[in-house]
């Protein structure tokens, strides 16, 4: 406040309300990450690579010599927890708008999802809280709607399950989109008299301060109070207002656009010039209104959606006006990019703003005070271990219990009600193997570009079972299961964009873990050579009982350099050799297992040359053609890997773990050591894939066949399960509760 | 005509979303496809270069996604706009023989218009079928297996054998045929007796089954049908999404074919039929 009053100190009058408002919004944290900025600096800004083109609403990257992939991730969590329907809708509306202001065309989402238990008791959910089930179905439901209706295939997401999710649900959203080079825009006006023409929808009242909402902590209060923060979507009028940017895009009319997010048009304007280096003048009594009594303040704060902001040379602002008039897209000429660095807005003729765009669009950073936890957090190791510890008769009761943790059973009813195939670029799918056997997938590719085989791999990783306890290891987690699942498709790790949740970042043990968090993140990306073009920080996630776990989602891409190469992790072949890649120890801290039998361990160490080695391996062995399945070990361990190539291909597997030594036969089948892979090699190429091999720890654990999934420690049998016994487990959890 | 010549009119509205994959599919085979908005056929309110007629063109497809959001019932938006402006063009273009498709939502377009079925006439005043909410009564995006029914009345299917069992996949909440109560029987009955059945829903053994092979529950497994004419032609499933063999759900277990002709996923003939016709016929 103390600077706002400086500012207009110095300018010898008052601020009025439209810019007082004006400041709140591009104040927020939301918009200006001012706690976030410079631990963000310290570890990831600094993350980048020659073949990064631009990082603006969304990273823009290289994916051959004519074209590039555009990537971004963000959160829409808090109107997810009021609204589920229209929060996660709104959220798909606006990621894929983040997209689209790059000049590329939406082609793919993904959507890393976090709920508290599906069986919470009702009674246990505290007031003005919806139950995780509501909630599950209303965005599932949102995003469904939204996506398949837009025409953008959701090929790619997780839904994770956690007590510390009640109050504050998870909604992270990516797009990914695609675009010739020569066509891609940036977020500025490029020359002082650009027309500013305003695209889509209409302006409301809905949303209004939803920046500022974004920003604190969820109460009892909240729906009452917020409601009107939460924004409607609208995928129909969204629809042609794709077609209409990417059409204006690939014929060049524009010289810069930027979507209407958060802080609607109080945050696009001055920031679509100040970044062409220009100012804006603005006739806010030209924006079409969905109701006509609104007041200036409003309709310049205002969040509704399907809108966006183009600049246009004088000279195409006729031919951009005609391709929305055959779409019936709305589309108003407000004003221009002006010399003057300084916003200013009139109303029926009338000046009633007029601020340095410097003083608005930068604001203020604070250096927050931080507590560095001691790794483990031993209160949260606690936590991660079941509180009524499970005991089971054999390991393969304990493997039926872990197919059917809702962490890990199938997610056939999320991801068959999204359109995954629209646009007919799904090469490899979501759910692999057998026709209907719905097999897991750990990553999907995409084949973007006609004329040409090379692939986009994509996949979405988190970890925040490990990040609670140790926040470092947890933030070189996310990095290593993303690079897993992408290796096992067969493509190299290329870029990735990041969600970062966490709590009240003025709660110094909270910033604490953020900071260390976040430098495991940048650490293993810096070993891995991978930028991070973009990403999205949504603190402030607490509710009445305490944080989230801090949540780091990532959405990676890789690149395959020819589809038809890849491979799925459904067992193919009776006879075929099954190996194991990587250690395996008695990693069980923030383990699936460990959380239903309390069964002690560390979290996994990660050894970030071993990650590197091991993911040129495997690409290296699957572009040679001597693989017929891979899977990485992660949720469950290498019994739960293995059952799942078994289900995908509906046939058995024969294994021995006696080749990994002294260890306590749980540990070899359920830990959660990182940096591991199963390998399904073709009969007469084991040789070679060997080759490939060498150097890195390698087992050859047992062959394809039969009905069931049988696994040995030595002479000791382990599990002896039939497929379709496995598959009762695994399938059905989700269907159960979600009908 | 050569297919080079041929034109096929890709027609959208907003919603409309399965275009450009559909418009790929006609290229790849080398013919010369466009898409083209409603607006610009019906010519009110656009700029003179903008504007198209139905008659330049050979071939028209509804293609699939979700115009003007089916929040009526699926289709009946477009199909309304459509039928009060161009149905004297539409009728004249199904009565010169020109291949009509629509793929999901196109299917139920012209369902809506009353071009589908088509029984007694090809366009009926109202629509003589509809294409209902699955049983599951959720949207549905997973493979399904088909058998190719046709004795030969089909156009868009002339190139594939009678019995075939094809992959194509399915995206789709309302994509359960039914007709009339108590008519269904002898609809069905007509159907087969003018060979407009094309294709039915069947399971891994090329048994007629019921979910999930069978989607959405609809009469007698159907998932596509012709007019009596066979020039008209609606199908549930999407031919443009199995273009290419490594777009099949199973391609790494089952490979991607023998060189030369490998490579060609199960939706290609339909493409390929359609365009073989209009080589042939003008």
């Amino acid at each position: 406040m103390r600077t706002i009053k400086k500012y207009f100190e110095g300018k010898g009058r008052n601020p009025t309300n439209i810019e007082l408002q004006s400041l709140g919004q591009a104040w927020s944290e939301h918009c200006c990450y001012k706690s976030s900025k410079p631990v963000l600096r310290k570890f990831l800004f600094g993350l980048n690579q020659p073949y990064v083109i631009d990082k603006g609403d969304a990273g823009v990257v290289e994916f051959d010599d004519d074209n590039a992939y555009a990537i971004r991730i963000e959160s829409h969590n808090h109107p997810s927890a009021i609204e589920p329907y229209g929060g996660a809708a709104t959220g798909i509306g606006g990621i894929i708008r983040d997209i689209l202001c790059m000049g590329a065309k939406p082609i793919a989402l993904a959507d890393p999802l976090f709920f508290g238990p599906l069986d919470a008791p009702l009674d246990s959910v505290p007031e003005g809280i919806k139950h995780p089930k509501y909630l599950v179905s209303g965005v599932v439901s949102g995003i469904r709607d939204y996506g398949n209706r837009v025409g953008v295939p959701t090929i790619a997401g997780s839904v994770t399950f956690d007590e510390s999710y009640v109050g504050n649900c998870l909604v992270n959203v990516a797009c990914v989109g695609i675009a010739k080079k020569s066509q891609l825009v940036t977020n500025s006006a490029k020359n002082e008299g650009d027309a500013l023409i305003l695209v889509g929808g209409h302006t409301g009242r809905d949303g209004i301060h939803g920046a500022n909402f974004a920003s604190v902590e969820i109460t009892s209060e909240t729906e009452e109070q917020d409601r009107g923060s939460v924004q409607l979507g609208d995928p129909i009028t969204k629809e042609p207002v794709i077609h209409v940017c990417v059409e204006c895009a690939k014929k060049g009319l524009l010289t810069g656009m930027k979507d209407l997010g958060a802080g609607g048009l109080s945050c696009v304007t001055g920031e679509l010039c100040l970044k062409g280096g220009f100012g804006a003048e603005v006739h806010l009594d030209r924006v079409p209104l969905k109701e006509a009594d609104m007041a200036p303040w409003e309709i310049w704060v205002s969040e509704s959606q399907e809108r966006m902001m183009l600049a246009v040379k004088e000279e195409n602002v006729q031919k951009v006006l005609d391709i929305c008039n055959l779409w019936d897209v709305s589309a108003i000429p407000l004003g221009n990019a002006i010399k003057d660095k300084v916003t200013r807005i009139y109303y029926h003729g009338k000046k009633i703003f007029e601020l340095d765009l410097d003083f608005l669009t930068e604001g203020p950073e604070y250096e927050r005070p931080c507590n560095l936890p001691s790794a483990p957090i031993m209160e949260e190791a606690k936590k991660a271990k079941a509180a009524k510890p499970r005991k089971f008769g054999t390991y393969g009761e304990a493997l039926l219990a872990l197919l059917a943790d809702f962490n890990v059973c199938c997610r056939d009813w999320v991801i068959r009600q999204y359109d995954h195939e629209v646009q007919g670029r799904t090469v490899i799918k979501p759910l692999q193997g057998k026709m209907n056997a719905n097999g897991p997938g750990d990553a999907t590719v995409l084949k973007p570009v006609e004329d040409s085989y090379r692939g986009l791999a994509l996949s979405i990783a988190s970890s925040p079972f490990t990040t609670a306890i140790d926040p470092y290891k947890g933030g070189l987690a996310v990095i290593d299961e993303m690079c897993r699942n992408l290796a096992a498709v067969g493509a190299m790790p290329h870029s990735y964009t990041n969600c970062l949740n966490f709590g009240n970042p003025e709660k110094p043990e909270r910033f604490g873990v953020f900071h260390e968090a976040v430098r495991g993140l940048g650490d293993a990306s810096r070993a891995m050579s991978l930028p991070c073009p973009s990403g999205n920080v949504s603190f402030y996630n607490e509710s009445h009982n305490g944080a989230i776990k801090p949540t780091i989602s990532v959405l990676g891409a890789g690149i395959v350099d020819d589809v038809r190469k890849c491979v799925t992790t459904d067992l193919k072949c009776a006879g075929n050799s099954i190996y194991l890649l990587g250690e395996t120890r008695e990693d069980f801290g923030g383990s699936v297992y460990s959380r239903i039998t309390g069964r002690d361990g560390g979290v996994s160490p990660i050894d970030l040359e071993n990650l590197k080695s091991g993911v040129a391996a495997t690409v290296n062995a699957i572009r040679s053609g001597c693989v017929a399945a891979c899977h990485d070990l992660s949720d469950g361990g290498l019994a739960v890997a293995l059952a799942e190539m078994c289900l995908g291909g509906s046939i058995g597997a024969e294994v021995n773990l006696g080749a990994l030594g002294a260890l306590p036969t749980d540990a070899k089948l359920f830990a959660e050591s990182a940096t591991r892979w199963l390998f399904e090699v073709k009969t007469g190429e084991e040789k070679r894939f060997e080759a490939a091999m060498k150097g890195l720890m390698l087992f050859r654990i047992g062959t394809v066949g039969g009905e069931s999934l049988t696994v040995a420690d030595g002479k000791k049998q382990a599990v002896c399960e039939n497929v379709e016994t496995l598959r009762k487990a695994w399938a059905e959890p989700l269907w159960n509760v979600m009908g | 005509m050569k297919v080079s010549d041929a034109k096929v009119c890709i027609l959208q509205i907003e919603g409309t979303n399965c275009d450009e994959e559909t418009y790929w599919a006609f290229k790849r085979l080398g013919a010369d496809p466009e898409v083209v908005h409603l607006k610009q056929l019906i010519g009110t309110g656009i700029p003179h270069g903008m504007k198209r007629s139905l008659s330049d063109y050979q071939c028209l497809i509804f293609p699939g996604g979700f115009s003007a959001g089916d929040y009526v019932r699926a289709g009946a938006i477009f199909a309304a706009r459509m039928k009060a402006t161009l149905a004297k063009e539409l009728r004249t273009f199904i009565g010169a023989g020109y291949p009509v498709g629509g793929i999901c939502n196109g299917f139920q377009i012209m369902v809506e218009l009353g071009v589908l079925p088509g029984l007694g006439e090809s366009m009926t005043p109202l629509p003589e079928a509809i294409l209902d909410k699955n049983d599951s009564d959720r949207y549905e995006c997973r493979p399904t297996l088909l058998k190719h029914e046709s004795r030969g009345n089909c156009v868009f299917t002339s190139k594939l054998p009678q019995n075939k069992v094809v992959m194509i996949p399915c995206a789709h909440a309302e994509g359960k045929l039914a007709f009339p109560k108590k008519e269904g029987d002898r609809i069905v009955e007509k159907l087969i007796e003018n060979d407009q059945i094309v294709f039915r829903y069947v399971d891994e053994d090329g048994n007629y089954a019921g979910y999930p092979w069978c989607p959405n529950g609809a009469i007698y497994n159907i998932a596509g049908i012709c007019n009596p004419a066979g020039n008209v032609f609606g199908l549930m499933p999407h031919p443009e999404r199995a273009f290419h063999r490594f777009q099949h759900p199973d391609w790494t277990r089952t490979g991607l074919g023998e060189s030369g002709e490998g490579e060609n996923g199960d939706g290609k003939v339909i493409f390929e039929s359609a365009l073989d016709y209009i080589g042939k016929k003008f």
